[in-house]
């Protein structure tokens, strides 16, 4: 498994299995945190009096998951964005299914939350009917007069006090105090003087606190109005009426006041304090009215708030639920795209998806094994194709494989060395652009054209080149490729230089001939020529002059014809002798200057007069070869190169030795040139082949063994002409066994043009 | 201070991006809370139209070897709050006095501070309006309301400082101030929480040096 597709979707689950777990407890806290919330709703809504305890914690959980839940919305918000941003597959997606589903929830919430909202405000002003507070304000006042009443009595009695307290000495005042507080049941009875300080008091012990003196409002009304009454809660709880009345003083002329104070009856405070209470408290819960509103609305704002929050999250909850297997379908056909077949996807369930998944595991496991042969079936392809083509480059035959039109499409080397032209750039070009300055190519596509244009789709034939070093003889094969489908079908030709063997054929044969010739024609030229000699002898002297002459002439021109065939034969006897090497070390220089002189002494053997020049290396030094044979190449071609400067007064004949090499060889090169007509260029290809000569007189026999004495050497020979006028005959024998080899490999392969160029 | 960027800054320019989701997470929340609290508050009466307080004027009078304060406050509850309180609601008022002793080398230091909290309330039955002194549950009742402001107003002999703890030739400073706070019906439990919802009032302190 090296997909880097999978590597992504691996990690993508990975992704997901590694989940922060603070995510996960934060989830787990909000989901707690809603159903927690709606329980306790649910119990201060059926418990209003558990309301106030547990509201509290209701808002501090409902708070800690709305935060935790807008953490998690943001963070997912976030999330879509940057995918949605970086178009990851699948985000687009998942925002229309995140929009889809908020928008499903948010609905139906922000409906309930208004009508709840409606439902609370109007519940609670419910709570607020005029009638209950007009009840109990008449409540207040059914006390209020009730109370008065009352008051209305202590103030009479406090008057009635006030009255028999006129004229009291001081002295014994605090005892009547006494006996009149008990006789009007009051609590307190206090007398003040002008000053407001207390002269005389009398309580019944029921307050710890010591008399204190009255306010000044109430002295002041009192001694305005002449008495006092009101009504006012009690430090100590219930209710007290104080009253205060004038006590007129005739002899003192002083004004003090009694200032009483009374127990409202313990059954009337309590229903009157009852009444004050809830009428306290219908006041207070008026005023409290928008605060509770508020926190009913407050609440249920957070609780919705919460679910809404809550639905928000589940959206993208299952938004990712539902997108994650088509991401993962994504990225394993972007997977598979890209080249992995190795992946396989995991499946998510076993609906629809999942049989989607294992669809899609069975394609690429399918795929994955047709590409796998395919790859097999290419990589034989391709071994076979080398193996082919280390086979063409070993082969000595020419191959080339051609389009329709001639485009060339491959070639050996073999290819390129025989028609003498680099054929391994050329590939993809018509084989007619080529032949420019390859004058075999141009011969080769020649013939081939004939062949093609006649339609002959599979032939063969010998056809004969001409190079600039002599004839080429290729036997060409040629057939048809299969075509693809709707393409025209190419062409492979297959030829061989056949011209070494046709050589090795003619040499063979013209050896048999020579042999049979010297066998049967020898023979009998002695006896002929005895014969005639004999019959010369005899009958000269008897025969009349006129016969005797007659004679004379019949008898030399046999004598002389036995002797030129004799020549003839002996010539052939000698081509077609056994090689019989004398190798010896000698001085090749030495020998061309014996040879040389011979031809300048005495104007040659035929009499000729032209000048024999010599070009010798002194470094040439000993050579391994058979003396004789190479003192015969020497008389041969000088005989020839002085026969052909025969009647020119300038004839010059050059002989050059060099110590060179040959393909990093040691090779002895021997040129002999003239400055003649030069060879006839029709026959400058075939002047090694025997009777093959340009001479009335020659034999036709003496290049022919001057190349079979070369190639008894291992060397190589070539004749041309010179650009200047004249002929030359160039022979490379090799000076080591690693030469001759290389010589007669390269014989073998051809290599004329080797030698050309190396001459050059 | 260069080389000491804030943290908040260098945080910010460190991860730009990150910054931005905070700030953006944060004005969410405020967001969210604020319009929260805007439900909340939306037809709550106000209780500061109208309304003004302070401390007019203080000193402190030595008797019996007590330092005594003598205040005048300015007490003058808004309409809404006088309504709320004819509706029952009690309205709490809280005096804090503090005096300090100036020090040259050291910190000043406290030794005194005192609180007077009473509670103004209407008794609906009686029709009168009562002062509690919530320090020695001591209750005053008032025909009228302005009565009961007047009498709240004026603070006479309030014991604050023993003279034991004078030291002769230091100097020292006296502050005053005035806290007046209706409660809303919410309950304790609550009101920790939705602090906006209850109604209160701070003055500034009210300082003079004293030469005791």
């Amino acid at each position: 498994m090296d997909g880097g597709a999978l590597t992504s979707a691996q990690d993508a689950r990975d992704a997901t299995a590694r989940r922060p777990v603070a995510v996960t407890v934060l989830t787990i806290l909000a989901v707690i945190a809603s159903g927690a919330s709606l329980i306790l709703l649910a119990a201060t809504a059926q418990d209003a009096t558990r309301f106030s305890t547990l509201q509290s914690w209701l808002l501090v959980v409902n708070l800690l998951g709305v935060v935790v839940l807008i953490a998690l919305i943001a963070h997912k918000l976030l999330a879509l964005m940057r995918d949605w941003r970086q178009r990851v597959p699948g985000s687009r997606m998942k925002a229309r299914a995140v929009l889809t589903f908020s928008g499903l929830a948010l609905l139906p919430i922000m409906i309930v939350y208004t009508f709840s909202v409606n439902a609370i405000n109007r519940g609670i002003d419910s709570w607020f009917d005029v009638n209950v507070g007009r009840g109990l304000e008449g409540a207040l006042s059914l006390s209020r007069t009730a109370l008065s009443l009352r008051e209305r009595e202590f103030a009479a009695h406090t008057k009635t006090i006030a009255g028999e307290l006129r004229d009291r000495p001081d002295l014994g005042l605090v005892t009547d105090l006494d006996r009149l507080r008990r006789l009007a049941d009051a609590t307190e009875l206090l007398v003040v003087g002008d000053h407001g300080h207390i002269i005389a008091a009398s309580n019944d012990f029921s307050s710890a606190s010591l008399p204190k003196p009255p306010s000044e409002d109430v002295l002041m009304e009192a001694r305005t109005r002449g008495s006092y009454a009101n009504l006012e809660p009690s430090p100590s709880g219930g209710l007290r009426v104080l009253t205060a009345a004038v006590i007129s003083a005739r002899v003192t002329g002083t004004s003090r006041v009694l200032v009483a104070t009374y127990r409202v009856p313990e059954q009337m405070a309590t229903l009157a304090d009852a009444v004050q209470v809830a009428y306290e408290e219908y006041g207070v819960r008026g005023y409290e009215r928008p605060y509770l509103k508020s926190s009913f609305t407050l609440t249920l704002t957070i609780v919705l708030l919460l679910s809404a929050l809550g639905a928000v999250y589940g959206a993208f909850f299952w938004a990712s639920r539902l997108v994650k297997p088509v991401q993962d379908l994504i990225a394993g056909t972007q997977a598979v795209g890209k080249g992995d077949l190795n992946l396989r996807l995991s499946l998510p369930s076993h609906d629809e998806m999942g049989l989607l998944f294992h669809s899609f595991n069975d394609m690429t496991k399918r795929l994955a094994r047709a590409r796998g042969d395919a790859e097999r079936s290419r990589g034989a392809v391709e071994q076979e194709r080398a193996r082919l083509a280390v086979i063409l480059a070993r082969l000595s035959t020419g191959v080339i494989s051609l389009e329709a039109d001639f485009v060339l499409r491959t070639a050996n080397p073999a290819a390129s060395k025989i028609l003498d032209v680099d054929l391994s750039t050329a590939v993809g070009r018509p084989l007619d652009a080529l032949t420019d300055g390859a004058p075999l190519l141009e011969q080769f596509v020649t013939v081939c054209r004939e062949h093609l244009s006649g339609g002959a789709a599979e032939w063969r034939e010998q056809i004969r080149l001409k190079a600039d070093t002599g004839r080429r003889e290729l036997m060409v094969a040629c057939t048809t490729l299969p075509a693809s489908e709707g393409a025209q079908p190419g062409f492979i030709i297959v030829f061989d230089d056949i011209t070494v063997q046709l050589r090795a054929q003619r040499d063979a044969a013209w050896g048999e001939v020579a042999r049979r010739l010297a066998h049967e024609i020898k023979n009998p030229l002695t006896p002929i020529q005895l014969s005639a000699e004999r019959m010369r002898r005899r009958l000269f002297e008897l025969l009349p002059a006129k016969d005797a002459e007659i004679l004379e002439r019949g008898t030399h021109t046999i004598v002389q014809q036995v002797e030129a065939m004799k020549q003839m034969v002996n010539a052939f006897s000698e081509y077609a002798r056994a090689p019989s090497m004398e190798v010896s070390s000698v001085d090749l220089n030495q020998i061309v200057t014996e040879v040389a002189e011979l031809y300048r002494a005495s104007s040659g053997p035929s009499g000729t007069s032209a000048a024999v020049k010599l070009t010798l290396d002194p470094e040439l030094g000993q050579v391994e070869v058979d003396r004789n044979r190479i003192r015969q190449i020497l008389n041969n071609l000088l005989t020839n190169a002085c026969e052909a400067l025969e009647g020119r007064s300038n004839g010059v004949v050059t002989v050059e030795t060099h110590r060179s090499t040959f393909g990093e060889h040691p090779v002895l090169e021997l040129v002999v040139t003239d400055n003649g007509t030069g060879f006839d260029p029709d026959i400058v290809s075939q002047v090694f082949d025997p009777y093959v000569t340009s001479k009335p007189k020659g034999t036709g026999l003496g290049l022919a063994i001057v190349k079979k004495i070369v190639d008894e050497h291992g060397g190589r020979i070539a004749a041309d002409n010179v650009p200047e006028g004249g002929a030359r005959i160039a022979i490379l024998l090799p000076l080591d066994a690693g030469a001759r080899e290389f010589l007669a490999a390269s014989g073998r392969d051809g290599r004329k043009s080797d030698l050309r160029r190396e001459r050059a | 201070m260069q080389g000491h960027r804030p943290r908040l800054m260098t945080y910010a320019l460190r991860h730009p991006r990150r910054f931005v989701r905070c700030i953006a997470l944060a004005a969410l929340l405020c967001v969210t809370v604020l319009g929260t609290g805007g439900v909340v508050r939306a037809d709550m009466p106000s209780l500061d139209e109208g309304g003004a307080f302070d401390v007019r004027s203080a000193y402190l009078e030595p008797a019996d070897q007590v330092y005594h304060l003598n205040a005048t406050l300015d007490l003058a509850l808004a309409k809404s709050a006088e309504q709320a309180l004819k509706d029952g609601v009690p309205v709490l008022i809280q005096l804090d006095v503090q005096v300090v002793r100036q020090r040259r080398v050291f910190s000043d230091e406290r030794i005194a501070s005192v609180t007077q909290r009473w509670r103004l309330q209407y008794h609906a039955l009686s029709e009168r309006y009562l002062v509690i002194n919530l320090n020695t549950n001591q209750q005053a009742s008032y025909a009228s309301l302005p009565a009961a402001i007047t009498a709240l107003s004026d603070v006479h002999m309030l014991p604050i400082l023993d003279e034991s703890r004078i030291q002769k030739g230091s100097r020292y400073d006296a502050a005053a101030k005035v806290t007046v706070l209706v409660e809303g019906g919410l309950p304790n439990a609550l009101r920790a929480m939705m602090f906006w919802i209850d109604w209160k009032h701070v003055t500034e302190w009210y300082t003079w040096t004293v030469a005791l």
